[in-house]
């Protein structure tokens, strides 16, 4: 899903590590532990050089050459902690960055608040927060580790090639000169093709999916044979097309296998030739030698982990391009509510001359609406579908921002509160309810987290969900969602409305509250929630006056011309 | 290594090909050996001044064996892959067949959307198994062994010095790994870190609205650390993995250097293999890390074939009597007498008694909330699952008499969900009748009322619908499965909440539609809506299985 990123391989984006200021220091410490770790090389293939030359030369006893393997043991071990010190750092920093973008990416969407959240796709951004910011992990632990060896390693590595035998060097270089070359254009090449893969295996591997859940509409038709055979066909397509992706993919690996390969076998001839010359020393030789396989092992290291970077890395941009937008300043203090709601008492709405325009529509979806609620009062806004009676309740919920108008409760203009507090007057029965990953009991709660379990059963009462509730083996703190209780429509509206009755705040706003609910039950859930509504204003949206008698008024909402009745 | 054995045992697993690529990455590894022996070999052997005579037979092969080990890696990986994806197919189509009996009602209690995703994430993760596991182990013993064998070869005693450190590189790294990696808990962690993100951003509002925000954030963040934490026990446990290889490598290396100064030393061994020996101890531990990997791979390949045979482990609801009877022609009556039917011995009655019949021409509507057994009633015509007790008759003939896919036949169902296939929509539509004529899909979809909205489109019946297809509103999608049913030539159509969804006045449309057009067939309605069962002349309402 991400290889349409252009393939440039970078240890940390400067965005990533302006917003994590722990990460300049990782970067720092794992360039030194490279630095360190490649002096640890060179005194390796020294001592281990200078040992083979004393016994093939001189057939020392094992006495004397006792110090080169006590410093051969050394640097081992010294190479041993460099790589633990190495993971370690990168382990706390994966965990870091992957916690701070997390939280300031699900805070940050918030805060853009439900209007911008409704232009994205919801799943996509669910799972650049999971699934994307996890890979982070693979990026920071296996990939920035070797990335950053393979940018100090092999440089100092050369450099002391370069004091021991020039020929070598040039050999060492022109390979090393090969790499990129060799991967620009595999990569562009592979890039152009897998693309192109992609797309086709993407929607191929979505057949199956669809197949699978499918399975109950093939059995009941009898068809589940003709599902096998897509089932079989699909999958070799998938085979197919991903071989003939792979065998290019490859390629860049296998360019990097051949340059390491010959980077060591050409390096021995040259060296074997210039020892035969009697231009080297057999020392000198041998530390060459064994240095060399050490120039391309990180490169080809940080080749092979280069995938595993690139999802999360994918991951992060997106993180920093959501960041990146500005908050609405006055959506900004939402993170900031404290204490619970205000307590239940009427209080006054009035709005004046507000104007809503969306991005996507020519027209306003409202022009010069007024509406003036007095504490206390019922008051239905109806309208057929789409004449803006939702973006009445979303621009007094701050969902929306009015290019113009005023709202005020008891006379504090919206414009004079953080947005938090403003919010804290209402409750709200939206339109299409959601229901959280929690016990029933929490869901009704959402608003008011410190209701008592009186109040609890009261007001699962009043809306009908007794019966529901009775029949639930843990009651109240029965777990809702994928692996709990899936709930229909009119339980969902029921929940909900619970809720938004349990909120003891002073404006009630009802958004198709009756919607799901059959004309009987409707009357009866009006009756029984009568006394949750006493000594509050409630503001009912529906086509037709619904759910409560006796409104106090009722208005027409229609688009762009607003008629109080 | 239980499941994994089982899964090694299934037919159809492409043992030759995993042979093949074995043999290849042990090429190239005895290539690596090869490379890093013969340079060593080189450089030692031109130290003591033969002549190029002498040198020219090794460099070439050094030179030979330096270009192969590229190519050989590569063919090694083309053909694990080839074999992963062919091991990928096999597995999927076991998955289906293994889905095939089960769907929907053996396996409702298992929350049908997360199980479906799961279990296709557990047939991607037995790819590991071959590619990411079985090869990589392989390979690297193999490779150790050849290692040790050379060096063998050339002094025994430096056999035994590689040897004790090879063997502990091999076993107790992996066990280090592994140690104490509850995948489940991980799962379970990363679940409900998953879940709660999905509840800020699509609850959103509702938590904007209620306030409800920052404690959301909070528990998100919480959640987040107690994923990175399980991450970073494991990193640590592959670090000190990787660490005692290297320290083992270490420790071989300055073994064999020992054994083979002293022999050198003693004029047991030709001086030149000094250079030889560490360079082949190196190379014969190259892919040595490889196999932590493996054995961390390993552990999740096992789990999820765990849950796999768990799944195939559910026992199929209905089987086929070993004789049955034909099955009637005609419009049937479907008797249901005294029928009660449960999911599971622990698990409360779905249905309870039931005496319902539906006789041939009737229109039946059944009303009830979740759970009060709309959807048991279906299960047991469409002989998903068995009744417990009682007794369910399709045209006088009891259904346990009767083959499967004659009682499927005989019924037409339009599904709650209305799922479309990726394909035309002409082959949607003709699913249970991929023979129909024109003239009669025209029928069908004229019945189903679908006639204008098919001829606005371009290409008509043979629009593309499904993931790359035209965009389908939910009225027309249940239309379409409307004409399906209608086509099929079923004639009980059974109508599963056909509505859900869609807006009253469409809802409504929809049902008069389907009524009118179901002519001479018998309908059974389940709807939850009042009103909508309100079209039936019948209506049958249920509460906790029982008729009421």
């Amino acid at each position: 899903m991400t290889t349409s990123r252009p393939a440039r391989p970078r240890l940390v984006q400067p965005e990533l590590a302006a917003r994590v200021p722990a990460l300049r220091y990782a970067t720092a410490i794992v360039l030194g532990l490279g630095a360190i770790t490649a002096v640890a090389i060179v005194v390796q293939a020294v001592a281990l050089a200078d040992l083979v030359d004393r016994s093939l030369l001189h057939h020392d006893s094992l006495n004397t050459v006792r110090p080169e393997l006590i410093v051969l043991g050394g640097t081992v071990v010294a190479r041993a902690v460099l790589t633990y010190v190495g993971e370690w750092v990168a382990t706390r920093t994966a965990a870091s960055v992957v916690t701070v973008l997390r939280r300031q990416l699900v805070a940050h969407a918030l805060a853009l608040g439900p209007q911008w959240l409704a232009g994205e796709r919801p799943g996509e951004l669910s799972l650049t927060a999971t699934r994307g910011l996890h890979s982070l992990h693979a990026y920071f632990q296996r990939y920035l580790p070797q990335a950053a060896m393979a940018a100090v390693v092999p440089i100092m590595l050369l450099a002391w090639v370069a004091t021991q035998d020039w020929l070598s060097l040039l050999v060492a270089l022109a390979l090393v000169a090969a790499i990129p070359v060799t991967m620009i254009y595999f990569g562009r090449e592979a890039t152009k093709r897998t693309e192109r893969q992609w797309r086709r295996l993407g929607s191929l591997a979505g057949r199956f999916l669809q197949l699978i859940e499918g399975l109950p509409t093939l059995r009941a038709f009898g068809r589940e044979e003709q599902g096998r055979r897509e089932v079989m066909a699909s999958t070799e397509s998938v085979r197919v097309a991903t071989m003939r992706t792979l065998r290019v993919a490859f390629l860049s690996a296998l360019s990097m296998d051949l340059i390491a390969g010959f980077g060591v076998g050409f390096v021995a001839m040259v060296l074997g030739l210039r020892l035969l010359w009697g231009e080297l020393s057999l020392q000198t030789a041998m530390a060459v030698l064994l240095v060399a396989p050490e120039i391309f092992i990180p490169l080809r290291r940080a080749g092979a982990e280069f995938h595993a970077s690139t999802e999360g890395q994918a991951a992060a941009d997106r993180v920093l391009e959501v960041l990146s937008l500005p908050a609405p300043s006055s959506q900004s203090s939402a993170m900031t509510a404290t204490g619970g709601p205000p307590a239940r008492r009427a209080a006054a709405l009035r709005i004046s001359q507000l104007h809503v325009e969306y991005a996507d529509r020519s027209t306003a979806a409202l022009a010069g609406f007024s509406l003036d609620v007095p504490a206390g009062t019922r008051v239905a806004l109806v309208g057929p579908s789409g004449s803006g009676k939702s973006t009445v309740l979303a621009a007094v919920l701050g969902f929306v921002n009015p290019t113009s108008g005023t709202m005020r409760v008891d006379g504090v203009a919206a414009s004079d509160m953080a947005l938090a507090d403003w919010r804290s007057q209402f409750s709200w029965l939206p339109q299409r309810p959601y229901l959280f990953t929690a016990s029933l009991a929490e869901n009704v709660r959402l608003g008011h987290g410190t209701a008592s379990a009186a109040a609890l059963d009261d007001i699962i009462d009043a809306v009908g969900l007794r019966e529901l509730v009775s029949h639930l083996p843990q009651g109240v703190d029965t777990l809702l969602g994928p692996d709990g209780l899936t709930l229909s429509a009119g339980e969902r509206q029921r929940v909900a409305l619970a809720r938004a009755l349990l909120r003891p705040a002073p404006i009630l706003l009802l958004d198709e509250p009756t919607s799901s609910l059959d004309p009987d039950t409707a009357a009866q859930v009006a009756e029984a929630i009568e006394p949750w509504l006493a000594e509050r204003t409630v503001v009912v949206a529906a086509h037709e006056p619904v759910l409560l008698h006796g409104f106090d008024a009722v208005v027409q909402v229609a688009a762009s011309a607003v008629a109080p009745s | 290594m239980k499941p994994i054995r089982r899964v090694l045992a299934e037919p159809g697993t492409p043992h030759g090909r995993l042979a093949l690529a074995g043999l290849l990455g042990l090429a190239s590894a005895a290539a690596t050996i090869g490379l890093l022996a013969g340079s060593g070999y080189v450089i030692g052997r031109a130290a003591l001044r033969p002549g190029l005579d002498a040198l020219v037979g090794i460099l070439a092969a050094v030179e030979v064996v330096a270009f192969l080990r590229g190519p050989l890696r590569y063919a090694e990986r083309l053909v694990g892959h080839d074999a992963t994806l062919r091991g990928l197919a096999r597995w999927r189509v076991w998955l289906y067949d293994c889905l095939t009996p089960r769907v929907p009602a053996a396996l409702a209690g298992w929350r049908s959307g997360d199980l479906l995703s799961r279990a296709i994430d557990d047939v991607e993760t037995l790819q590991d198994l071959y590619l990411r596991t079985l090869l990589p182990m392989g390979i690297a013993v193999g490779a150790a062994g050849l290692g040790l064998v050379v060096v063998g070869l050339i002094l025994p005693w430096a056999a035994l010095a590689l040897g004790l450190p090879l063997v502990v590189a091999c076993l107790v790294p992996p066990l280090i790994a592994i140690a104490g990696g509850r995948h489940d808990q991980a799962a379970e962690l990363t679940g409900a870190l998953s879940a709660h993100v999905v509840d800020a951003i699509h609850g959103a509002p509702d938590l904007l609205a209620f306030g409800a925000d920052g404690a959301m954030l909070d528990r998100v963040s919480a959640l987040s650390d107690q994923v990175n934490e399980l991450e970073r026990r494991q990193a640590k446990r592959i670090a000190q993995a990787t660490v005692l290889v290297q320290l083992c490598l270490g420790a071989a290396l300055v073994a064999v250097l020992a054994t083979a100064v002293s022999a050198v030393h003693g004029h047991h061994l030709d001086p030149v293999m000094v250079a030889v020996l560490p360079l082949t101890v190196l190379a014969t531990f190259e892919p040595i890390p490889s196999i932590l990997q493996a054995a961390t791979r390993a552990q999740a390949v096992q789990a999820a074939a765990r849950r796999l045979f768990d799944l195939s482990a559910v026992p199929e609801p209905v089987r086929d009597a070993v004789t049955t009877q034909t099955f009637p022609g005609g419009v049937p009556a479907v008797t249901f007498a005294q029928a009660s039917l449960r999911y599971g011995p622990d698990l409360p009655l779905a249905l309870r008694d039931i005496d319902l019949r539906l006789e041939p021409g009737a229109r039946i509507a059944v009303t009830g909330s979740s759970g009060a057994g709309k959807s048991s009633l279906i299960n047991a015509l469409l002989r998903f699952w068995p009744l417990e007790s009682g007794s369910l008759e399709v045209g006088g003939t009891s259904v346990d008499l009767l083959r499967q896919a004659d009682v499927r036949a005989s019924a037409a169902l339009v599904d709650q969900r209305a799922q479309l296939f990726a394909g035309t929509l002409r082959s949607n539509i003709t699913l249970g009748r991929p023979d129909a004529t024109d003239d009669e899909i025209e029928h069908a979809i004229a019945a189903a009322q679908l006639g204008d909205w098919v001829a606005a489109l371009p290409a008509g019946l043979d629009t593309q619908v499904g993931d790359n297809g035209v965009s389908v509103s939910g009225g027309e999608r249940r239309r379409v499965a409307v004409a399906r049913a209608l086509l099929a030539g079923g004639s009980i159509l059974v109508l599963d909440e056909p509505t859900s969804g869609l807006d009253t006045p469409l809802a409504d449309q929809l049902i008069d539609d389907v009524l009118a057009a179901a002519g001479e067939r018998s309908v059974l309605l389940i709807t939850h809506r009042a009103a909508e069962a309100q079209r039936c002349p019948t209506v049958v309402a249920l509460r906790d299985g029982r008729v009421v």
